[in-house]
């Protein structure tokens, strides 16, 4: 399989020299990559990493040519194997994109043509590339499926890609890309549209591609826990500049620029001490190309000096094989990332004295098929939640995890009534909330908040953030308008954001500065509990950091209490109180964060915590093996929802009844068949927890 | 750091369309609000002595089979063209973009009523239902007006009721919902501002439509009445003498495709210029 080594071991497979790219638009020019140089051998996997903005998939694009017309390479070459791709002719250049270099890219929804069948899509490099012919290629495409490990290589080659998992899609695209048997593979952000689950099972896979076949790979992502399992060195980009490259174990054990210090140590860490603050880097991104005289990280440097903001920074070797972009980087060699454990506050205590604030009774939820008029337009509804039930109590922050379609969501929507439930009851504070959110009781909505997600579409476009915090507040009766300036000037302030932004549109702010508002909009009608629906998840982390610190002093000061619905196991351990699993729109596992970390585990959470992408640390001890789930999600009604996928599944007794809900210590609950002393032999998945 | 971007009204932005657009839609405005005054003779004077003169000095389009200059009446039927388009779009957007706002907002049975009326109008082609709407009583340029603005009704409800539909997914209307706001407020303070860039767009083209089909009307003799010198009406009068004296077509014919094209690249260039996302970040 392996192919013919045409090229000195000495030669690198991808040679970025000097690489430096613009884009132009109406606004003006704006430097994406400056004199980024990077070298890629053989057998190779390196990791381009950075937060949104910083160039990272520009470069891969640009080995790809798929910048655009905007998009114009002002220095540089890009040597493949030797040639220089910027001298090759269009025609060229195609033959080698998909022949001997690979891609795979973020969205698997989207990279397939739904209008033809997975095979077709598969053998198309094939016929281009290799002149097979559509019988030759047929055997050859389900040999590639089924190395990317997909079961039934024969029937998926036959479908079309809406009948197929996000998991197996990406698979398939993995299989295009490997085709043609290829040096070298550009994966750009592959794993980031999937599931933690599935995440896991695609890295082992392209792990396990580029071993067997000595693959070289550029790998671009977000997620310094995934580079750490698949590449060997790591590039981190910082504003269009690399700040730091080195092997991937001693950067991420031990990062000397100022910039990787903070980026990793911003970072949630399930193992570490809950209830503090997360270190943050101050301020937002800037780029290199406006700041042509100073160090790109300056402005946000704890570190920074005169002489950081006097000249631009050079990439110059430091100890131990590594390149730093920062002048001082050997004195800083040992100076850890400052911490704000001293700015937490004392934290109102959950009280419990009093009923819980929030009850919920045999929640369920169907979403109907189709409420037509035509009797045959109609079809039957899909379960999204199944009987769930739970209480919040005043202050706390409950934690709620779950995949993508385990209807962590519609729970959060239907506690506030912005879905109407099928059945069940959700109880505010002795009230019904549902009934008081249909009869327009405006005191009940007022108590109870969302944030959402998507910062930009929860905030009208043409109003401005003045505005929009201002609305609450006219609700609740404050109509006067020198008052309701000064109110939303004190929930900017309160949000950490200067008071001039009530003039500013919601476009004109960062992903960081407008979940701010949102959080201040929620704000605005004093609330006693707020739903955070991946209120953090679209954010990079050093912004990530920042918003769930604003979060816990909120909390710890108001005294609110929050659902937190998440599919990030990292952040719900450092926020939550209590933990909610969730799994095809049932309660698998229940309890307080140390207890849900620790066996007994239910199985579907021990897979989902084995799953989670870590970083070492010094001291860590020999990973745990992962497990592995199916692709496939099976949610047939009786017995267990979790039977399709579960690596532990006793047999008959799943498949026909419902898990019993076994109680453990502490309020932790777990619904499995399996009992409570076997499921606690289990091995800790976070053996070095804290205790 | 998220600047302070550019306000989206700075001319300094706008697309070329933008400006070419209005530099074909300017003058034919100022004539439509001289009208008469401008033209250097009167519309309707007949000149017998001066019939399908050839363009030159003194009649700089020529004249048709009664001696009146073809400049004259082509000028002073601006107005009468442009008031039939713009009035016309008015009436199709005051019976349309309610109806919309109603059907994307409630769904349900209302929606079903309000769509499969406007399928119903959709289904016939417009220049059948004016006639049809002004075959009954005595033709007159008023109800030409009317019959057009409710044949184009139906478009207007369809592009209102798909952007309030997507809009409807958005998550500022949940959080506005979560507040418990009004079905009111929800519909004129959230919906509607959100509405109007791309209805704008929408409705410049609208102009177009309803000017070609005044003139189609006026053509067919179902719209303006002589001795009025509408476009539509100019051209049918001038069919008998096309190959004898084409100028007395070709002038209004040339007038209302500068009209159409002037309005056409302004409307792309709102697009543009009104698209908040094309303004500052994103």
């Amino acid at each position: 399989m392996r192919a013919p080594s045409d090229s000195s071991p000495q030669t690198p497979v991808l040679d970025v020299r000097n690489l430096t790219i613009s884009y132009t638009s109406a606004r003006g020019t704006q430097r994406a990559v400056t004199d980024v140089s990077l070298a890629i051998m053989p057998g190779e996997v390196v990791g381009l990493v950075g937060e949104s903005g910083s160039g990272k998939s520009t470069v891969a694009m640009a080995v790809l040519d798929l910048l655009g017309e905007d998009g114009v390479i002002e220095t540089g070459d890009i040597l493949f194997e030797g040639t220089d791709l910027r001298t090759l002719s269009a025609t060229e250049r195609r033959a080698l994109l998909g022949h001997r270099i690979g891609a795979v890219f973020q969205d698997p929804f989207t990279s397939l043509n739904p209008a033809y069948t997975v095979g077709d899509q598969i053998a198309e490099p094939l016929i281009r590339h290799k002149g097979f012919s559509a019988a030759q290629a047929a055997p050859r495409v389900e040999e590639l499926l089924a190395e990317v490990g997909i079961r039934e290589p024969g029937r998926i080659a036959r479908s079309y890609p809406h009948q197929l998992s996000g998991g197996m899609q990406q698979r398939a695209l993995i299989a295009t890309a490997i085709s043609c048997e290829p040096r070298f593979l550009i994966l750009d952000e592959p794993t980031t549209a999937l599931d933690v689950t599935v995440e896991a099972k695609i890295i082992e896979l392209l792990a396990s591609l580029c071993d067997r076949h000595r693959l070289a790979a550029l790998f671009v992502s977000h997620n310094l826990g995934i580079v750490n399992r698949l590449c060997s060195s790591i590039c981190v980009l910082y504003g269009s500049q690399i700040v730091e490259t080195g092997r991937t174990r001693d950067v991420l054990a031990d990062p000397v620029h100022p910039y990787t210090k903070g980026l990793i140590a911003a970072l949630p860490h399930i193992t570490a001490e809950r209830h503090q603050r997360l270190p943050s880097i101050p301020g937002t991104v800037g780029k290199a190309a406006a700041m042509p005289t100073a160090c790109v990280f300056a402005q946000r440097c704890p570190f920074v000096e005169d002489a950081c903001r006097n000249q631009a920074q050079a990439l110059r070797k430091s100890a131990g094989g590594r390149d730093t972009r920062c002048w001082k980087s050997d004195a800083l060699k040992e100076a850890p990332w400052p911490t704000e454990a001293g700015l937490a506050t004392a934290r109102k205590a959950p009280t419990q004295q009093t009923a819980p604030l929030i009850e919920v009774e045999g929640l369920c939820k169907t979403f109907d098929g189709g409420r037509s008029i035509l009797p045959w337009r109609r079809r039957s509804g899909t379960v999204a939640v199944d009987h769930v039930s739970f209480t919040i109590e005043r202050g706390e922050v409950l934690g709620l995890v779950g995949e993508s379609g385990s209807g962590k969501s519609t729970i959060g929507r239907s506690i506030l009534a912005l879905i109407e439930p099928s059945a069940g009851k959700v109880t505010f504070d002795g009230a019904d909330f549902v009934e008081g959110a249909r009869q327009g009781d405006r005191d009940l909505r007022r108590r109870a908040q969302l944030v959402f997600q998507n910062s930009a579409a929860s905030l009208n476009p043409r109003k401005t953030v003045g505005a929009a915090i201002a609305r609450p507040l006219v609700l609740s009766g404050l109509t006067e308008p020198k008052a309701r300036r000064e109110k939303v000037a004190e929930l900017l302030s309160r949000v950490g954001l200067p008071i001039h932004y009530a003039e500013r549109y919601p476009h004109e702010l960062s992903g960081g500065e407008r979940q701010r508002v949102n959080i201040a909009r929620a704000l605005a009608s004093e609330p006693e509990f707020i739903v955070c629906d991946e209120a953090v998840s679209a954010l990079d982390v050093s912004v990530q950091a920042n918003i769930l610190n604003l979060l816990s002093e909120l909390r710890d000061e108001l005294g609110l209490a929050y659902l937190f619905i998440t599919h990030d196991i990292a952040v719900i351990s450092h926020i939550a109180d209590r933990v909610l699993v969730i799994y095809g729109g049932t309660l698998c596992e229940e309890g307080p964060i140390e207890r849900i970390l620790r066996p007994p585990y239910h199985p579907y959470t021990e897979a989902l915590l084995s799953a989670v992408p870590r970083l070492a640390r010094a001291g860590d001890g020999p990973e745990r093996p992962r497990i592995l789930l199916e692709d496939t999600m099976v949610t047939t009604s009786g017995g267990c929802v979790f039977r399709g996928r579960c690596p532990r599944k006793r047999g008959a007794v799943c498949d026909e009844q419902a898990p019993p809900v076994q109680t453990a210590a502490d309020g932790h609950r777990i619904a499995c068949h399996i009992p409570l002393a076997e499921l606690a032999a289990a091995a800790p998945v976070f053996p070095d927890l804290v205790a | 750091m998220a600047a302070a971007s550019p306000s989206a009204s700075s001319p300094a932005r706008w697309p070329l369309s933008l400006w070419i657009g209005m530099a074909m839609l300017a003058p034919l405005i100022l004539v439509a609000v001289g009208g008469p005054a401008v033209a250097p003779y009167v519309y309707d004077e007949m000149n017998f002595l001066a019939r399908l003169q050839p363009p030159g000095p003194d009649f700089w389009c020529g004249t048709d089979e009664f001696g009146r200059d073809v400049f004259s009446r082509t000028l002073v039927g601006t107005r009468e063209s442009l008031i039939m388009g713009f009035s016309a779009t008015l009436i199709s957007l005051v019976i349309g973009m309610p109806l919309g706002l109603i059907a994307g907002y409630k769904r349900g049975r209302i929606e079903e009523l309000i769509m499969r009326a406007s399928d119903v109008l959709l289904s016939f082609p417009p220049i059948l239902l004016g006639i049809l709407v002004l075959a009954v009583t005595p033709p007159a340029l008023w109800k030409a007006i009317v019959a057009i603005g409710i044949v184009y009704a139906p478009q207007v409800v369809r592009v209102t009721r798909a952007i309030t539909l997507e809009l409807m997914q958005e998550e500022f209307i949940e959080a506005a919902r979560l507040r418990g706001e009004s079905a009111r407020y929800v519909l004129f303070s959230e919906i509607l501002p959100n509405i109007w860039p791309p209805l704008a767009v929408e409705t410049s083209l609208r102009i177009v439509f309803a000017i070609l089909l005044g003139a189609a009307l006026s053509f067919i003799g179902m719209g303006a009445q002589p001795p009025s010198s509408d476009w539509g009406l100019m051209i049918a009068e001038a069919r008998p003498f096309v190959e004898q004296a084409p100028w007395i077509a070709l002038c209004p014919g040339f007038a209302l495709a500068v009209t159409v094209i002037g309005i056409n690249l302004l409307g792309d260039g709102l697009r543009a210029v009104l698209d908040p996302r094309n303004t500052g970040r994103h």
